[in-house]
């Protein structure tokens, strides 16, 4: 074929493929996800991403504010009892499911009884059902606009649990997501998007739902707020890799990346048609002590070990700068970090080598476990044991495959673990997820019965005033005990195209696609 | 049905003592200056490979860093030093291991035929069909990321391929009329075996070595990609490659020049495997 | 020649019978399981008891083999643990994915390579031989997915050509689905080139070597009737052979090369199911893969004969 002939047919070919590629692109917003999700079904087959995409669908009678407090959302206030046993919730008037239907009471009464059917499998099941600090013992509707939940004990958790977005944020869906078995379908929810099709392995697709009925409120306050939604067609892109996904969006194949790494988003930030957004989140990044172990059980070695880490360097160095140290199990953008939250421990080498000395330390090796899978916690085990060694340690890296250290960690079989925890969105979920019988659960870490009392009437504790005084007892004790050494919270950083507007990180970290407009 | 034993290059049987082939001189080169630059790496290498430099992050090649520096400010060439002495030991330890044992074996089944035969066939050609990368995968996940997990996961990965490359010699071999010559002297069958039998299968399995460590080298690199390579701070040619990703729009260096050193190596013992195929191979003569 | 084929499957039965129960067993060996790795750091032992027991996995071992195998039997490969899709429909929806991508790479590379090493043993020791040889020996050693990075590099993100992530099916947007291909394949191709060049060379110098070549040189024919009539067809058998092999190591090794290019091939979901310890999946996997693999042995054991008479089935 005559050269000239080829070139233009390729060019042609290209143009025409660039073309349709661009077309799509203009209408729908690309986001990526670094995992499938795992159903639609709230609550019940999740995972980070899952509850990402489901939460832009359904909505709960509450939700998680921007500071993680507690607002109404689908509710316009709730009245709790003197004794904190009954929580009267009254729904906004008007509201529309995804099927032009009509919100009230009955639906949320559906809604919640088959959450609580053991059959459904929802992962919050033990919150409600007695397993945990309370049980709902009844839920009725005395008219379409008003729900009542009565517990059997008070639960200074309640609120918070049912805004949890690990539940699907407890969203409320009418009763045609199931279908006439009670298999499950769809959601329909009352959400700013509704679901148009999941792909599995490769996409979700949403679509903007016309009718929304938006909160008063002027701008979106965290889950809840104004959340009417601008974008026409939502695409939530399956894309495991995060060297690949960096890659799309500088190729304009992706136009928002909700989590990106700390030296990526240095990188990403400083190229022309790229803005980063960064927030600190509730996860934590910290090493672990086994207290079992026969060398690690004395406490001066901990707390050797503690003395000898410059935090505050080490989490500069690991997040460029972006975040600082945080020694306390209670993240630093929750309501009740306040002044003893934030004692932590001070950098002395000469006091850890006293330590070692006087515990009888020999240069014994030590191993610390981590894993190449979440980056920042490897980082901070290579840089935890350069620092350590200036005071005498002797520390060797163990890296395991991530699910064979989530084994060690369950059974606590290990002596140093650089571990990070998933964000939990009540202090006292934060001590809890840490603390417990050894006996019983192996894979806590902090083992006193004494503050364990404490922070289970920190649970029951309704008073916030009440329960900062036993967050603040709590972390003295935990600063005292050295049974692990919480470094920093993690931050998220969302990186976009520039034409993306209105997007924002923020300390629950999951992306939020509504009140974002695309520019052109 | 054979797989017939063929070389690139045919060179006559008797030659006059002469300059050895080309490709034997330049993969032979090759070899000696990567395997010199492992072991001068073993007591030298320009900076420290593991010290962290948070302030020369990510620098490009310059004078002061031949090949620049990594995402912890570690110098790469230094990097690459002690990687090649990883990465070819590795490569090194799997080859002798999946040698030895699939040698062993082999001839047991070559040899021994009937039920053993049989059966060893069956589990090899089992292996066989398994993917040597999920294998590998799964193993390290087992045994935990190290070196030697590594070479034992990759050595069970191989050893088939010797196996049935010994086995197919042994039974060409055995019908041939010296083995029942030394039968018929006398010799126990293990003597036959021994002294016969397995300095004949000598040349096919030199081959086989050299495409093996070229194997070896890839798979190494293939795992670290994957997620369970040798992990760092130890470097590999392969971590090295797969830890590069990340920065391959800002930072391309960190990227190509493993890549480079591993095309390089398989270059050297690919050319240095076909001389070594062409000597040993007696039926190349014109 | 059916009773061969029956014969020969008959004979893989034991051999995909032993390998459903190693990796059935193996993979249990693998600490953490994927309740665990499901709940994460949020696992405590009432939610890790039921989801296992939503899993089925609190059975023996002895038990849960048998469970599988009796679904197998009945054509049900499982569900997915991780995204509760049917294992069977999951494997061949990611399996064209691979399978479109090696079979047209190693055609393509086939296509080239045969004539090329042909044509480079016809020239023996010319310039252009040379010039083959060497080219095919670099091409051989380059990591396949190296190449495939600078190649995304170049062309899609320096260059913007072709895009970096995703994959459309053909079925759906014919035009698309070419551009997510062309750098995967372009990879694939090129990787394989060189060892089937070398191996169609090769075997054809061997070839041009034997008797019945000088005879029918001897008896008049041209060159190229030589070459095509004789040479070819017997030179063909050990590429044929290669290209078996290289077939059916490449669904096993297409794992990077589907990293790189972020494909939902059929490697990666092997390898995501290793980290998630998706047993359903990995055990449907290996099934398949060991079938293809006999599979593709006989087909390659089959067609021998039309390249060299002298072998019987």
């Amino acid at each position: 074929m005559h050269t000239f002939t080829r070139i233009a047919l390729t060019l042609g070919f290209s143009s025409f493929v660039l073309g349709s590629l661009s077309a799509e692109a203009a209408s729908t917003l690309r986001v990526a996800l670094n995992a499938d999700i795992r159903s639609t079904d709230p609550g019940v087959n999740r995972d980070e991403n899952t509850d990402a995409v489901v939460l832009h669908i359904v909505e709960g009678l509450v939700a998680y504010r921007e500071d993680a407090s507690v607002g109404m959302l689908l509710a316009s206030k709730v009245e709790v009892s003197a004794e904190g046993l009954e929580y009267r919730f009254t729904l906004r008037d008007g509201v529309k499911f995804h099927n032009g239907a009509a919100l009230t009471s009955a639906d949320v009464l559906w809604t919640w009884k088959r959450y609580l059917d053991p059959q459904t499998q929802w992962r919050c099941l033990a919150d409600f059902d007695g397993r945990g600090v309370a049980k709902v013992a009844d839920i009725s509707a005395p008219d379409p606009l008003t729900v009542v939940f009565t517990l059997d004990k008070p639960n200074g958790l309640f609120l918070a649990q049912m805004a949890r977005s690990d539940c699907g944020g407890t969203g409320i869906l009418h009763p045609s997501s199931v279908d006439a078995n009670g298999k499950w379908q769809a959601p329909i929810g009352t959400g700013p998007f509704k679901l148009v099709e999941w792909k599995p392995g490769q996409y979700v697709d949403l679509q903007r739902f016309t009718d929304y009925s938006a909160r008063p409120e002027t701008a979106t306050d965290g889950y809840t707020g104004n959340k009417q939604a601008f974008i026409e067609n939502l695409r939530f892109m399956v894309i495991p890799d995060a060297a690949s996904a960096k890659a799309a969006l500088q190729s304009k194949g992706v136009d928002v990346l909700p989590d990106v790494t700390v030296m990526d988003a240095h990188e990403l930030g400083a190229l022309p048609g790229i803005k980063t957004s960064s927030s600190a989140n509730m996860s934590l990044n910290a090493l672990l002590f086994q207290t079992r172990d026969p060398l690690l059980k004395d406490v001066r070695i901990r707390r050797a070990i503690a003395l000898s880490l410059d935090s505050e360097q080490m989490v500069q160095a690991l997040t460029e700068g972006t975040s600082h140290a945080n020694n306390s199990v209670v993240p630093d953008t929750s309501p009740y970090h306040k002044t003893v939250q934030k004692q932590g421990y001070k950098a002395n080498i000469e006091e850890a080598k006293r330590l070692l000395k006087e515990a009888g330390y020999n240069g014994q090796p030590l191993k610390i476990i981590t894993n190449k899978r979440y980056q920042s916690v490897f980082d901070m085990a290579v840089l935890s044991q350069a620092m350590a060694q200036a005071a005498g340690l002797n520390i060797d890296i163990e890296t395991l495959e991530w699910g064979t250290q989530l084994e060690r960690y369950q059974s606590g079989a290990y002596q140093i673990m650089a571990f990070s925890y998933s964000a939990r969105f009540d202090a006292a979920l934060n001590f809890e997820s840490v603390m417990g019988d050894k006996n019983q659960q192996p894979r806590k870490v902090w083992d006193n019965p004494l503050a364990q009392g404490w922070m289970l009437e920190s649970m029951r504790e309704i008073v916030p005033v009440k329960r900062q005084a036993l967050f603040d007892q709590l972390h003295q004790q935990m600063l005292a005990d050295v049974p692990m050494v919480v470094m920093y919270n993690g931050s998220t950083v969302g990186a976009f195209q520039d034409r993306v507007e209105g997007y924002r990180s923020w300390p629950i970290a999951k992306p939020r696609l509504w009140g974002v407009k695309l520019a052109d | 049905m054979t797989v017939s034993l063929l070389s690139v290059n045919a060179t006559p049987a008797r030659r006059p003592l002469r300059w050895p082939p080309a490709n034997a001189l330049i993969g032979g080169t090759l070899l000696v200056l990567l395997i010199s630059m492992a072991l001068v790496g073993v007591f030298w290498t320009p900076y420290d490979p593991l010290k962290i430099d948070l302030l020369s992050r990510l620098k490009a090649p310059s004078a002061l860093h031949w090949l620049g520096t990594d995402e912890f400010g570690r110098d790469v060439l230094s990097r690459l030093i002690i990687g090649a002495r990883t990465s070819l030991w590795i490569s090194l330890l799997t080859v002798c291991l999946a040698l030895f044992f699939g040698s062993v074996i082999g001839m047991l089944a070559g040899y021994l035929r009937g039920w053993t035969d049989r059966l060893l066939m069956m589990i090899n050609d089992a292996l066989l069909a398994f993917p040597g990368i999920l294998m590998a995968l799964g193993l390290m996940a087992i045994i935990g990321a190290s070196q030697y997990g590594i070479v034992l996961a990759l050595s069970i990965a191989y050893t088939p391929s010797v196996v049935r490359v010994v086995r197919g010699s042994v039974l060409s071999l055995r019908e041939r009329e010296f083995i029942e010559a030394s039968r018929v002297i006398g010799n126990s069958e293990f003597y036959t075996l021994y002294r016969h039998i397995a300095p004949n299968c000598v040349a096919p399995l030199c081959v086989l070595a050299t495409s093996m460590f070229g194997w070896t080298l890839l798979s190494e690199s293939a795992l670290s990609f994957l997620g369970l390579g040798v992990p760092p701070p130890a470097a590999t040619w392969g971590n090295m490659l797969a830890a590069s990703r990340p920065y391959i729009a800002n930072a391309t260096w960190l990227g190509l020049f493993p890549g480079l050193f591993i095309a390089l190596a398989l270059v050297a013992i690919n050319l240095f495997g076909d001389a070594l195929r062409d000597r040993l191979d007696p039926r190349m003569s014109r | 020649m059916l009773r061969f084929i029956a014969q020969r499957l008959a004979l893989s039965v034991p051999t995909l019978l032993l390998i459903s129960v190693v990796v059935f067993a193996l993979i249990r060996f693998i600490p953490g399981d994927p309740a665990l790795l499901m709940l994460g750091d949020m696992a405590d032992p009432q939610s890790l008891a039921s989801t296992r027991a939503a899993l089925g996995l609190d059975h023996s071992i002895g038990v849960q083999f048998a469970y599988w195998l009796q679904s197998v039997l009945s054509g049900d490969l499982g569900v997915s643990i991780t995204s509760k899709q049917p294992v069977l429909e999951l494997i061949l929806d990611r399996f064209s994915v691979s399978a479109s991508i090696v079979l047209v790479a190693v055609l393509l590379a086939a296509l080239i390579a045969v004539p090329a090493g042909l044509f480079a043993a016809w020239k023996q020791d010319s310039a252009l031989d040379l010039g083959l040889v060497t080219g095919a020996t670099l091409l051989l050693s380059i990591p396949s997915f190296w190449l495939g990075l600078l190649l995304l590099y170049a062309f899609g993100i320096k260059l913007n050509w072709l895009p970096v992530v995703g994959y459309v099916p053909f079925a759906q947007n014919p035009a698309e689905a070419v551009t997510y291909l062309v750098l995967p394949i372009v990879t694939l191709t090129l990787v394989e080139l060189g060892a089937i060049t070398r191996m169609a060379r090769a075997s054809t110098i061997e070839v041009l070597r034997l008797e019945y070549i000088a005879h029918a040189r001897a008896k008049g024919l041209s060159e190229r009737a030589v070459l095509w009539r004789h040479a070819l067809p017997n030179a063909f058998a050990p590429t044929w052979t290669l290209i078996g092999l290289i077939l059916g190591n490449l669904l096993g090794g297409i794992a990077v090369l589907e990293t790189v290019f972020t494909l939902p091939g059929i490697g990666r979901l092997m390898v995501d199911a290793i980290y998630a310890r998706d047993y359903p999946v990995l055990q449907g996997c290996l099934l398949l893969i060991t079938f293809i693999y006999v599979a593709v042995n006989l087909l390659v054991d089959l067609l021998y004969p039309l390249f060299d008479p002298r072998v019987k089935l």
